[in-house]
């Protein structure tokens, strides 16, 4: 089945935009980019204006309004739609219009079904109890009665207790809730009630429904995922091996990411790592078959520092780390594999034509997320304008940007103030750890803010990090 | 010392502002049948401003037609008839308009040069500081006077909050330039303010406007 | 001098003849006026003898012309004679009726509503040789000969709470309430309280005010009417109207007028004569109980007969009621006989005396004759097709359910009380006595085993492996058990909001699917159907309609109502406006009665009137709380006249018997609600919560603007704003009615029941 005379919508912005627009081309594939206002320099923009074709390019009022880009996808007469990560990409409304609406289209990414199923948290913690899938601690239900509520925090302690864990935590969370929103942590069993009652008020009023969950807080973790790759249909299913992401911002966000997920060969752990990174990957193919997945989509672990795994939750995108995956991935023995167009490919209804046999994985990568931010100002975000940006090109090192090198750049405000991907592939652990901080240390980027202020960029926190990689 | 004469007879030569409407978002346009440069067009009207103004283009978007009607007084004076049935982007010229200045806006405008502008330090959104916001909901901006170092401004961007100080001579806020939900760019006027030394000076441009100004239709 | 007066005094006639017919009756007219342009011609040159005899000529032309047009008073020349600043007011009566009076909070301008007025007045009457004095609260509108500030007897909210005030200090005085309705209808203002919550209140209290009311009508003006018009003797002047709403109204509504556009002359002499307003018309429907007989073309200040016949008239009345509720069987019958034959023969009421205070338990018959009256009223407006047997059955039934619930919440209620407090204590004292007992022995085993590592391992299953759930809530994730038509087309919607809130366009799928109909954004409810709320609020297959046949019908005969009723009833396969029905959530049962929009705009005749009392009754009868789901209403269907407006008394009337035996009322305004349901049974409710978005009010804003002047800002009549008058007592979110709704009848009903 050809799947060339497909037109797709890329309905993001900035690095993702840039690579989704390079696999349709590697595919053949024609597409139409969309930018705002405030977007109109951002390296999208840019190559949309040279690569693309007839009807490739649109202004729009907000990369927010799914009004807009289903408007300009029938303008454009585009017959898929690619959401990124970010905006809709987990939305399984917008999945559901593009699908149902008078002209249909693809929504490249899972069905909305399995989008909304693995949206919920309960029905995920859910379904992976019902498989055997390692989950935290805890209820898998709201709870509504104190006194069942109060037996399940106890027993929480005293099974943290008998772990040897020193100062136990219980997490109340309104069931209904998210964002961080209505949680709240619990260190002494004596004010159980009141945190409950609170929560459970809170969740009345704010959600009315006063369901609560009550789980372990475990902390002293590594953060672990497994990328998946599936087709319509969910007849073949694959993985791309484990990816670490434990280095984050203090705002819990990744800064850093390493595939695999453990190297057993060059680190010795506490727990015996290779079999974790299998059960992990094990569990999450177990539970993706379950609910026929049918698209990418990345499994989340949390790893205690005993070695047990607990899943976290399923983000059904392509995530802004799959390259450090496809850069260990060898396919038929070949490099150079790229996951977003396997994910397009797949979404369009190709067969993903070879088997988890015919993918192996080869030496370690890191990515680097490369910010204007400061560090030490608990990462605070930094605007200005970009004057230089350049780097030392490698055979070991890939780079995904949106901002341009030949001409200055100011930053948008509207959005993260994310600059670049630095992608390092190295033949073992020792080998990408010294061309990651080659990497860094040839990298200029300057800039100025109005007031003069010189360019701030978490390079150096970066370099810093770099050491500790994939240790626990 | 500004010369209100001849700013006056300055604004006098062009007694109006050209304004642009551009579409709010993509959709197919419709421009009404019967607008054309030279039509005369209004402004909201009703006691609650609840009547909207003359309607200057249709969008229509996703089988949902919205009208883009007129802000305030004025007559056309181009029409995108070019794009007339066709699907348009965001921000795309639609109509631009003639707006005969009214005193009000006479009287802005030689303020904003006569007064001291604080402007904005960088592209952000930009409020007042609780305190200050209060008096001056209440009072009215006039009612609020700033000395060098105060401060009174939040600037809001990347979804990050900081205080920011005014500087300048102290006096009386005289005007305010910004919306709280809106960007304002680097160098954009936030506050005017009156040192003392100036009241007298300003308030005669009021007086002179007042008397000096004819409104046209 | 005294010729010179009298001619005067015609001249005037001819004057008020000339505004009343207007462009009709010209001949009559024309011989009127040269015959008197003749007469002041040659009185000048005449003699005294002469000059006397020619204006007595005049005289008794004007009489027999006047007589002669008598006869040909159409509905719409009554109107005039009401409207005209000639007519009585009740400042006359107060004058000539009555033999003293002191007027309680007002000297004419000078009062919180100078359109009404009350007065503590007395009438003499002897009683063997000895003059008594009997006491009344008089209490009507005012609306003067064309004082501006009367406001043409149009009554302010305040000025009908000053009314509610005075009946409720003739009931603490024992004394009767003459109550004389002189309005066009109630000033349609918003306020604390707004006209439709205090017309509510008014009405609701004197469906039980424990002192005789007498009402007379001269010109009863729909609502206006009602909240001073709920009485045990209902009188009405021969010249008056008693309408739901002014031909002009009428009209304007017949002729699908825009607002600001007026009807023509004659579409509005055919909606007065149709509507079926005249004291004749409300007779024969039953509205009223009797006709007090004016003089030819209306009664006018100088008509003193005619005081003295509204004298005996209104004491004959409340002579009647005090009868008429008297302990002793056999003296009330004889003495009622023995009236009635006086009355025929022209007996005087002055010289008989009857005392006007009651017993106590004369007050009790009182009231249940007054609900009786009014319960009987306007049966044969409403057809209703249930066959007999089924009739007999749903008797049948209604005598068992009352049997049931007489036995279960009278009988064994409060000694199962008892005896569950008993087994309380005695079970908390054995509990406590237990704990001591044991726990001392259970420390100890605990102690020597230590905690077994069969209860760790089960601890650990607990906390990681699945557990069981039965997942009741159907509604997680948007999961409406009915979905609106409108989810079906594939289009965008902008939300009202948009420009204030920056709300997106919604996909009207999401909208009106998962969403409910409220926006993501900004919480905007959107109008859904009322399917919506009787397949989401309600359990899953509970609803039980009853009373399904009663049948909205045409009782006036108005021309084309047949076929717009048969339209609404094809169109939403319902018989009626009001669906009355038994329901249950989270297994709580209760009686609803609700009012669409989709029928006729949702608006009250006499077959939703009807449904509505006896979805009332029932709860009653049942024990059931009791909920006015109010999906729309635009107010009494103008169509049905007075058998209509006779709905607001009727229905609140049961409401006050549910609450009053102890029954849980609400209320829940949706989209919008206007006019008589909400000035009647709806805003008397305790406890009246409103759907977000919806408005609440008395009078749309075109009729306020048209009937008052007065321009009204936007978002006048939202639920935000009723709440801030204290209209209303709660907002909800439509998603939350279940919740909330169970939410109410938990907190404010018992745990068990919802009944005290």
């Amino acid at each position: 089945m050809s799947i060339t005379n497909h037109k797709v919508l890329v309905a993001n912005r900035g690095e993702i935009a840039v690579r989704i627009v390079e696999a349709c081309i590697q595919l053949g594939l024609e597409f139409v980019c969309i930018h705002t206002a405030e977007d109109a320099a951002s390296g999208h923009v840019r190559l949309a204006r040279e690569k693309g074709g007839k009807k490739s390019l649109y202004r729009v009022s907000s990369y927010h309004d799914a009004n807009e880009l289903l408007a300009v996808a029938d303008d454009a007469e585009a017959t898929a739609v690619h959401p990124g990560y970010g905006f809709f990409a987990e939305d399984y409304r917008f999945a559901r219009r593009v699908s149902q609406r008078d002209r249909k289209l693809i929504f490249i990414g899972p069905s909305w079904r399995v989008i909304r199923e693995l949206g919920d948290k309960i029905n995920t913690k859910r379904l992976a109890r019902s498989l055997g899938v390692p989950t935290v601690p805890g209820s898998d239900k709201p709870i509504y009665d104190e006194l069942e509520a109060e037996k399940i925090a106890r027993s929480l302690y005293e099974f943290q207790r008998q772990q040897g864990i020193e100062s136990p935590m219980v997490l109340v969370k309104a069931s209904a809730g998210g964002g961080g929103m209505g949680i709240e942590e619990v260190h002494d069993i004596d004010l159980f009630r009141s945190v409950y009652r609170r929560i459970r008020n809170y969740a009345a009023r704010q959600f009315k429904d006063e369901g609560v969950l009550i789980e372990q807080r475990i902390r002293d973790f590594n953060h672990l995922e497994v990328q998946i790759l599936a087709e319509r249909g969910c007849a073949n299913i694959v993985h791309f091996g484990t990816r670490n992401c434990s280095i984050q911002s203090t705002g819990l966000q990744k800064r850093v990411e390493v595939a695999p997920g453990f190297d057993p060969s060059a680190v010795s752990y506490s727990f015996d790592a290779q079999k974790v990174l299998d059960d992990i990957t094990a569990h999450s193919l177990a539970m993706a078959r379950e609910v026929k997945y049918d698209n990418v989509g990345t499994w989340e672990w949390i790893v205690a520092r005993d070695g047990t795994p607990y899943l976290m939750e399923v983000n059904t995108r392509i995530q802004v780390e799959n390259g450090v995956s496809a850069a260990i991935s060898r396919i038929k023995g070949q490099a150079g594999v790229n996951i977003i167009k396997e994910q397009i490919r797949c979404g369009l209804g190709e067969p993903i034509g070879y088997n988890q046999e015919d993918i192996t994985f080869e030496g370690v990568g890191i990515e680097y997320r490369i910010i204007a931010e400061a560090p030490e100002n608990r990462f605070s975000p930094w605007v200005g304008r970009i004057t230089k940006f350049d780097w030392k090109q490698e055979d070991w090192l890939t780079m995904h940007t949106h901002v341009p090198t030949d001409q200055p750049y100011d930053i948008p405000t509207e959005f993260d103030p994310n600059l670049a991907l630095g992608i390092v592939w190295g033949n073992d652990l020792a080998e990408v750890r010294l061309r990651g901080l080659n990497f860094l240390d040839n990298l200029t980027l300057e800039g100025a803010n109005q007031a003069g202020e010189g360019m701030k960029s978490n390079i150096a926190f970066l370099h810093n990090k770099t050491p500790h990689i994939l240790l626990f | 010392m500004l010369d209100i004469s001849a700013v006056l007879e300055k604004i006098k030569a062009s007694p109006y502002k050209e304004l642009t409407i551009t579409s709010p978002h993509t959709g197919v346009l419709t421009l009404p049948e019967g607008l054309a440069p030279g039509t005369q067009l209004h402004g909201p009207m009703g006691t609650w401003k609840e009547k909207p103004g003359s309607l200057l283009a249709t969008l229509d978007r996703e089988r949902n037609e919205k009208n883009i009607h007129c802000p305030e007084k004025g007559e056309v004076v181009w029409l995108n008839t070019e794009l007339q049935g066709s699907f348009v982007e965001a921000g795309v010229e639609l109509v631009r308009y003639r707006h005969f200045l009214s005193k009000e806006e006479v009287l802005e405008q030689i303020l904003k040069q006569a007064l001291h502008l604080y402007l904005a330090p960088e592209r952000a959104k930009y409020y007042f500081v609780p305190a200050v916001d209060i008096k001056i909901k209440v009072s009215g901006p006039k009612a609020v006077s700033v000395r060098d170092g105060e401060e009174i401004f939040i600037m809001s961007r990347m979804k990050r909050e900081a205080p920011l100080r005014y500087s300048g001579p102290e006096g009386v806020i005289y005007a305010v330039y910004f919306n709280h939900n809106q960007n304002v760019d680097t160098g954009q006027a936030l506050i005017g303010v009156c040192p003392p030394d100036l009241i007298t000076q300003v308030e005669d441009v009021v007086t002179r406007v007042q008397m000096e100004w004819k409104e046209r239709e | 001098m005294e010729t010179e007066k009298k001619i005067q005094h015609l001249s005037e006639r001819l004057t008020y003849i000339r505004d009343i017919f207007g462009s009709t009756q010209k001949e009559s007219l024309s011989l009127l006026e040269s015959k008197m342009a003749d007469v002041r011609q040659q009185e000048g040159h005449l003699s005294p003898e002469k000059r006397r005899k020619l204006v007595q000529d005049l005289e008794d032309l004007f009489v027999f012309v006047e007589n002669k047009l008598e006869t040909s008073l159409t509905a719409m020349d009554k109107v005039r004679i009401v409207r005209h600043p000639q007519r009585i007011c009740l400042r006359d009566i107060l004058e000539n009726v009555y033999d003293n009076y002191t007027e309680i909070g007002s000297m004419d301008e000078h009062s919180i509503d100078p359109s009404m007025v009350i007065a503590r007045a007395y009438i003499s009457r002897r009683r063997g040789k000895k003059t008594v004095n009997q006491s009344i609260m008089v209490i009507g509108q005012e609306k003067g000969h064309g004082e501006e500030f009367r406001n043409g007897g149009s009554v302010k909210p305040w000025g009908n709470a000053k009314a509610l005030h005075y009946m409720k200090v003739a009931e603490t005085e024992n004394i009767p309430v003459h109550t004389y309705v002189f309005t066009p209808g109630s000033y349609p203002i918003e306020d604390t309280p707004g006209a439709a919550q205090q017309i509510a209140a008014n009405l609701y209290e004197m469906s039980s005010l424990q002192v005789p009311v007498v009402a007379i009508f001269s010109e009863g003006g729909s609502g206006g009417a009602e909240a001073i018009g709920l009485a045990d003797k209902r009188l009405m002047l021969s010249h008056g109207y008693y309408s739901v709403i002014s031909p002009e109204g009428a009209a304007a509504i017949e002729g699908r007028l825009r607002t600001g556009q007026r009807a023509g002359q004659e579409l509005v002499e055919a909606c007065a004569m149709r509507m079926h307003i005249t004291a004749q018309d409300n007779l024969r429907m039953g509205y009223i109980d009797r006709i007090v007989q004016e003089p030819s073309l209306g009664a006018r200040p100088h008509h003193y007969d005619f005081f003295r016949t509204l004298r005996q008239q209104v004491l004959r009345a409340t002579d009647e009621v005090v009868l008429g509720i008297r302990g002793n069987g056999l003296y009330r019958t004889i003495a009622l006989k023995s009236r009635e034959r006086r009355a025929k023969s022209g007996i005087d009421f002055e010289k008989t005396y009857v005392s006007w205070s009651l017993s106590s338990n004369a007050k009790v018959r009182l009231i249940n004759k007054r609900h009786a009256k009014f319960r009987a009223l306007s049966r044969n407006a409403a057809p209703d097709s249930t066959p007999l047997w089924e009739r007999m059955q749903t008797r049948w039934q209604e005598f068992t359910a009352e049997m049931v619930s007489h036995i279960r919440y009278h009988m064994l209620h409060k000694h199962q009380q008892k005896l569950s407090e008993i087994a309380g204590e005695i079970e908390s004292e054995w509990r406590l006595f237990f704990e001591r007992l044991v726990n001392p022995v259970r420390n100890v085993i605990a102690k020597v085993l230590g905690s077994g590592e069969q209860v760790n391992a089960d601890t650990a299953r607990q906390l990681t492996e699945l557990s069981e759930w039965n997942d009741t809530q159907e509604q997680r994730g948007g999961n409406w058990a009915w979905v609106s038509r409108r989810a079906k087309e594939d289009r965008a919607v902008t939300c009202p909001n948009a420009t204030v809130h920056g709300c997106l366009d919604i996909w009207a799928p999401d909208l009106f699917g998962e969403f409910a109909g409220v926006c993501p954004n900004c919480g905007h409810h959107f109008p859904m159907e009322h399917q919506w709320y009787l397949h989401n609020v309600f359990d899953k297959n509970s609803l039980y309609e009853f009373d399904a046949h009663m049948e909205a019908g045409n009782p006036l005969s108005m021309p084309g109502m047949d076929e717009k009723l048969a339209e609404a009833k094809r169109k939403t396969g319902m018989k009626s406006a009001c669906m009355t029905f038994e329901a249950q959530i989270n297994d709580v049962k209760m009686v609803v009665a609700m009012l669409t929009g989709a029928f006729r705009g949702g608006t009250v005749g006499a077959a939703e009137g009807e449904k509505f009392i006896r979805a009332a009754e029932r709860a009653k009868r049942k024990r059931y709380p009791f909920l006015a789901y109010v999906h729309g209403t635009a107010g009494i269907r103008i169509q049905e006249g007075t058998n209509g407006v006779i709905q607001m008394p009727r229905c609140t009337m049961a409401v006050r018997r549910y609450i009053d035996a102890g029954g849980l009322y609400m209320v829940t305004y949706d989209t919008n609600s206007y006019a008589g349901p909400v000035a009647s049974f709806l805003g008397c409710s305790p406890y009246q919560f409103g759907i977000r978005s919806a408005n609440v009010g008395f009078a749309g804003p075109g009729v306020i603007t048209e009937t008052t002047g007065v321009q009204v800002p936007p978002h006048y009549h939202n639920v935000y704003k009723a709440l801030e008058r204290g209209h209303i007592q709660g907002i909800w979110d439509r998603r939350e009615m279940r919740f909330n709704l169970h939410q109410a009848l938990m907190t404010m009903g018992g745990r068990n029941l919802y009944y005290r």
